[in-house]
């Protein structure tokens, strides 16, 4: 006790014993202004989710919060829009996903050799995501319209024959998913650049020497080398598109047909439109917990919390 | 990728022309849209509908540039973007890189260091939508909407966790040992932080630091509730505010999305450098 | 490295500084349209005129909604007006959001708004519909009406379109003889509102309603609701491809671009037509009420109209700055700035209707004296989205039209509760 105290009244001392405690606690000093910034930023909007998800919310601020207990998310169950909505957004974050990566990583292992000092060009080749996503969005309207658009013209002066795109019930997910990759997959590009930039050149010595096909050395040396930096890029991305808006807000607004409606525009539509933020809330925790199991699944897969 | 050394002069030069006829095949698909915005940009309405297309604009016109920055207040909705942008970067990247130095380099009981790390990563995953309705009352409660103060804490909500990861895994990369060799010639813990790792980790600085611009520069869904007027608005709400009921206004809208991406290009540019050389260090490791 | 973030951060803080607001006497929510320019610029000349400062919040179209609902549902006074699309109106006032204007008008020695205002601008700002009190005051007056090319509807043999039946014959000709580049109506199918706005008239104009009179009963899925959808229907297989994800714009750009015959659209196209700049048909287009099915046509009103939010502090004040804005000279002026007046003494104003530009506003009268308002329902937001994702479907054709009918009955009377 003594000892304590005795610490203490050194350490507020001027000199060197108030760096002695600066020192002895850095390892926490330097985490905590992070943790507490995201626990003030994060822990009002998380217990609100939570109170809101079990009450029905009437936009009358006279009325009382109702509560439902697990009312919205029997809800959940029989709603059809959100059916939909998940389905959408299921196939949605697959098929972009999977087209920035591959189009990413194939770009990357055939440029890497050309390109590498041409920085100036993996800039360049940067730009669509400096662009502002609802600037994006307007672009690609514009290029999609079925009468004026360039999209269009393009295909009449290859005689092929001319889509409505956005407005196509079969086309529109597809019109979506081509902006979308457009705009991200150089950020899948660019990681895989730098990834493949910092393969050692041993094993690929010894490789070739022992007469592995390029396939091979691909297979075995160049994917377990680029797993991590594969898995940060898959999961940035995957988190991303599961609250995809702004393209689909401005492109198609859900249609047609409801075939474009993902699950971000849905919560908009139900927390703003129909003013019903209980049962926006009891939706926004289904995306967080399907966004938790699958990051948590892959994470371990990866063994990338080490 | 792997050089084969067997492999024949001819199949060499067939790799590279293809490798060159990729780069200009995905230079064209990038740029084009781009493109297509500033061609817009310069063009009258009617030239923007004109069909067939055109390519280059017949009667180039400084119209909605007029429009868009002298009588619409879209310089002040780029302040607006710039200070806030600039503010979530300043504050998500100190942050941010004394968290991921901390995570990557000290131990902590328990199994704190792994949880704290998923924690941090976790805040990211909140749908943004539905942070909206408490942030607002959050901000209405502190008397602070319609204040860029209120956007940069919003931001830095969705930015800090992107930052530390950034971060962790960049310093995770740097080798310990200089460090280490500071500490025995006296400097203090922090002192090695500050002089050795940070220094050495100016490219995931760089990095990190665009990357947090470019999402704070461009985030369009919490800047629709938080501000109010051209005091704190910024640039896409702005754009937005040009597709009305009745008419969405191209011009205008390009004219402000091409200027819009001007200054990051360029920032991309005066960092290049520090870019991709961070990039190739930071975002190798988990 | 740190050295120049600190700056930054320096940078960033004297950002707060700048950002502490100086609020104002009172504060109005407008959309950043042309009824928000107009109302902004009125709000100037007033803070000029006496000493006020007016604050003008813009936010984009989709979002006037929302703020407006934040605010309300949160009782925050943070706007003391909020300018409204028509449609919106139950929901605000059956939540509690709008004050009852009936107090004021006592106070002010007026028995409420003067019969210069338009019978229908007046009706949809009372709560029930033109039988309640006062809501709130009309300020922008629009209502859809139809935009044909007269020369073309000659070529095609019809000398002026009075019924749907017309429509559908020049466009039949026209989008046949077109080879796909050329169209004789167009329309706006994108899902939701849009595709919602440009099928009501149709509805209206073959007799049928949504609901039936005192609001008891859901009456999409009827013999009435079936003909109109025959007719659009039928004008979807005149449209370009596409259409499922038009809006106004792009609707607009049809005609303007000369490249679509006819079209349901608001008036502040007309400007627009008739500017060089932005199109290639000046002069060429005209403008009717909305044809007739088995009934007279009836146009969609879409009127912005300002109303006081219950939370406000500064309610007369607000008051005071509506019926100075809502004057018939001020009308007068919003309406030389662009935007359509509520006023009959305005409608008819010679100074106004000789200049070419305001040449349809007889036209644009009748049709906003002979409009039908949106259903009159709190949960207009959600029902508009419910049709409006069955007219998306009848119209992208994965649905049949019946089966589009009968579910939107459907789905209408699960959220009104109405069997």
């Amino acid at each position: 006790m003594l000892k304590y105290k005795g610490e203490l009244a050194k350490s507020l001392q001027p000199g060197g014993s108030l760096e002695h405690w600066t020192e002895r606690h850095l390892r926490y000093l330097m985490l905590a202004p992070t943790v507490l910034i995201l626990l003030v930023l994060t822990i009002f909007p998380s217990v609100y989710m939570f109170y809101a998800a079990v009450h029905r919310i009437s936009p009358n601020p006279d009325l009382p919060w109702e509560f439902v207990g697990t009312g919205n998310f029997v809800r959940l169950i029989s709603d059809p829009q959100f059916h939909v909505a998940v389905r959408n957004t299921a196939v949605f974050t697959i098929v972009a996903v999977a087209l920035e990566f591959v189009l990413g990583l194939g770009l990357a292992l055939l440029l890497d050799r050309y390109i590498r000092r041409l920085s100036f060009l993996k800039t360049v080749l940067m730009i669509p995501m400096m662009l502002p996503p609802i600037a994006v969005a307007i672009t690609w309207k514009i290029i999609y319209e079925p009468q004026f658009g360039v999209l269009n013209e393009i295909m009449f002066q290859l005689g092929l024959p001319v889509q409505a795109w956005a407005g196509d019930v079969n086309l529109a997910m597809f019109s979506i998913i081509v902006a979308d990759v457009w705009q991200w997959t150089p950020f899948i590009f660019l990681l895989m650049l730098a990834g493949l930039a910092s393969l050692p050149v041993e094993p690929y010595e010894a490789a070739a020497l022992d007469g592995a096909s390029s396939w091979r050395q691909f297979w075995d040396l160049t994917l377990p080398f680029l797993k991590p930096v594969i898995a940060i890029a898959l999961l940035l991305r995957v988190m991303d598109a599961l609250r995809l808006f702004d393209l689909v807000f401005i492109l198609t607004g859900g249609g047609p047909a409801d075939r474009t409606k993902v699950l971000s525009l849905y919560i908009y539509q139900v927390a703003y439109r129909f003013a019903d933020p209980g049962y926006a809330a009891a939706i926004s925790l289904f995306v967080l917990f399907v966004t938790i199991v699958l990051s948590t699944w892959f994470m371990k897969r990866m063994r990338l919390a080490e | 990728m792997a050089t084969i050394r067997t492999r024949s002069r001819g199949r060499e030069m067939l790799l590279r022309l293809s490798a060159y006829l990729t780069i200009l095949v995905a230079l064209i698909l990038t740029l084009f849209p781009v493109y297509w915005i500033a061609a817009n940009s310069f063009k009258f309405d009617i030239d923007i509908f004109a069909v067939p297309p055109e390519w280059l604009p017949r009667n180039p016109t400084l119209k909605h540039y007029d429009e868009a920055f002298i009588q619409r207040p879209f310089l002040r909705y780029a302040l607006n973007s710039f200070l806030v942008a600039a503010g979530t970067t300043a504050i998500s990247v100190t942050f941010g890189t004394m968290a991921g130095y901390a995570l990557a380099r000290f131990s902590y009981p328990w199994q704190w260091r792994k949880q704290i790390s998923f924690w941090i990563l976790s805040t990211r995953m909140m749908p943004p939508i539905v942070s909206i309705i408490p942030l607002y009352l959050f901000f209405n409660y502190f008397d602070m909407l319609n204040t860029k103060s209120a956007l940069i804490i919003a931001y830095t909500a969705f930015n800090l966790p992107f930052a530390t990861w950034m971060m962790k895994s960049y310093f995770q990369d740097l080798p310990v040992e200089l460090e280490e060799a500071a500490i025995v010639d006296g400097d203090t813990r922090w002192g090695a932080f500050l002089h050795v790792a940070l220094p050495l980790a100016r490219p995931g600085l760089a990095a990190t630091a665009i990357f947090c611009l470019i999402i704070s520069w461009n985030e369009f869904l919490l800047s629709l509730v938080i501000t109010l007027t051209e005091q704190s608005q910024t640039l896409p709400i702005g754009i937005a505010g040009r597709v009305t009921q009745y008419k969405t206004y191209w011009g205008e809208i390009s004219a402000a999305g091409f200027m819009a991406c001007v200054p990051i290009v360029i920032f991309a540019f005066i960092v290049q450098k520090h870019l991709v050389r961070g990039l190739s260090l930071g975002a190798v490791k988990g | 490295m740190l050295r120049k973030f600190c700056l930054a951060l320096a940078v960033a803080t004297s950002a707060f500084a700048i950002s502490a607001s100086a609020w104002a006497d009172f504060t109005v929510l407008v959309p950043s349209s042309s009824e928000g320019d107009g109302l902004r610029a009125a709000a100037d000349d007033y803070s000029k005129m006496k000493g006020t400062k007016v604050e003008i919040v813009q936010a984009p179209y989709a979002n006037v909604f929302e703020q407006g609902a934040n605010a309300g549902a949160t009782k925050s006074g943070v706007f003391d007006i909020i300018l409204m699309d028509d449609p919106w109106i139950p929901f605000f006032a059956e939540n509690g959001h709008l004050e009852d204007l009936t107090p004021y008008f006592k106070n002010a020695g007026m028995e409420g708004p003067d019969n210069d205002f338009l019978s229908k601008s007046l009706a949809i700002c009372r709560n029930p519909y033109n039988t309640g009190p006062y809501v709130c005051l009309p300020y922008v007056g629009n209502a859809q009406m139809f935009f044909y090319d007269a020369a073309k509807y000659k070529e095609a043999g019809v000398e002026a379109p009075k019924t749907w039946d017309d429509v559908l014959k020049a466009s039949k000709t026209l989008t046949e003889n077109g080879g796909g580049r050329y169209f004789g109506y167009v329309f706006r199918g994108g899902q939701g509102n849009p595709v919602v706005a440009d099928f009501m008239p149709i509805f209206w104009s073959y007799g049928a309603n949504m609901f039936n009179e005192d609001r008891t009963k859901v009456t999409i899925d009827t013999p009435e609701g079936a003909a109109a959808m025959k007719t659009f229907i039928a004008l979807r297989d005149v449209s370009p491809k596409g259409i499922e994800s038009y809006n106004a714009n792009e609707v607009g750009t049809a005609l303007a671009a000369g490249t679509a015959a006819s079209s349901i659209n608001w008036p502040n196209w007309v400007a627009t037509f008739e500017d060089p700049s932005q199109s290639k048909m000046v002069g060429k287009i005209s403008y009717s009420p909305i044809p007739a099915g088995t009934k007279p046509g009836s146009s969609e009103i879409g009127h912005w109209t300002m109303g006081i939010m219950a939370a406000s502090k500064n309610k007369q004040e607000a008051f005071d700055f509506m019926i100075w804005a809502t004057s018939p000279e001020q009308i007068k002026i919003s309406a030389s700035r662009g935007n359509p007046p509520v006023r009959a003494s305005v409608f008819t104003d010679a100074d106004l209707t000789k200049q070419e530009q305001f040449r349809h506003y007889p036209v644009l009268m009748e049709a906003i004296q002979a409009s039908t308002p949106r259903p009159r329902h709190p949960k207009w937001p959600e029902i508009e989205n419910a049709f409006g994702i069955e007219l998306s479907k009848a119209v992208a054709g994965t649905i049949t039209p019946e089966e589009a009918l009968k579910n939107a009955q459907a789905a209408v009377e699960q959220i009104t509760g109405l069997k």
